[in-house]
């Protein structure tokens, strides 16, 4: 609990600066911005550690292959970091950005998702013939 | 891993505001560029090691490496 107060006074508190450096220095202001969300996305990373340790455990228990859970847990991380990423070029103003990495970030785990779609594709084949 | 690194980009961009007020005031006003240049340049690199710390904890985490 209260690492989530802790979370909301970053939060608070990059957002104030932000608007003060708008005024002053607006490049700078991008800066700070991601140096706030960097912090607040490194606490819930580490949060996060702990549930993708239990996943794993509950992976291993229903017998599914472990490649495909980790393919996910990659699919996840990238979208993660793509939507990020986009999101803070939006904050800068430069939209154009913003799609071309939305744009990388679909491609990136549409070539992930591959390999799946073709596991898929076969067991239902084998199930056909 | 705190409000710091926030708190003082913030401080830097104010330095370079005032700075660039007495440069303009004094009448050499071709530095500003330069001042304005050394403090974004000292602020990303402040931010550079942030960048990396966010990248290595993610891949790590999704084990993306």
């Amino acid at each position: 609990m209260e690492i989530l107060v802790k979370i909301i006074g970053i939060a608070i508190i990059t957002t104030v600066a932000v608007l003060i450096i708008k005024q002053l220095k607006p490049e700078l202001a991008v800066v700070v911005g991601l140096a706030g969300s960097i912090i607040i996305v490194i606490i819930i990373v580490n949060m996060l550690g702990s549930v993708f340790n239990i996943f794993d455990g509950i992976v291993e228990r229903t017998g599914v292959d472990k490649e495909l859970f980790v393919v996910v847990l990659k699919i996840i991380g990238i979208g993660y970091l793509t939507e990020f990423s986009a999101n803070l070029c939006l904050d800068a103003g430069v939209n154009s950005m913003a799609d071309k990495i939305m744009l990388a970030g679909k491609v990136v785990i549409m070539l992930m998702a591959l390999p799946i779609i073709n596991n898929l594709l076969e067991i239902v084949y084998g199930l056909m013939v | 891993m705190g409000i710091e690194i926030i708190l003082k980009i913030a401080g830097i961009g104010i330095l370079i505001a005032v700075v660039n007020q007495v440069l303009k005031y004094t009448g050499k006003e071709e530095l500003t560029t330069f001042t304005t240049l050394a403090g974004v340049a000292i602020v990303l690199l402040m931010v550079l090691d942030l960048v990396s710390e966010l990248f290595s904890s993610v891949s790590s985490l999704f084990n993306l490496y």
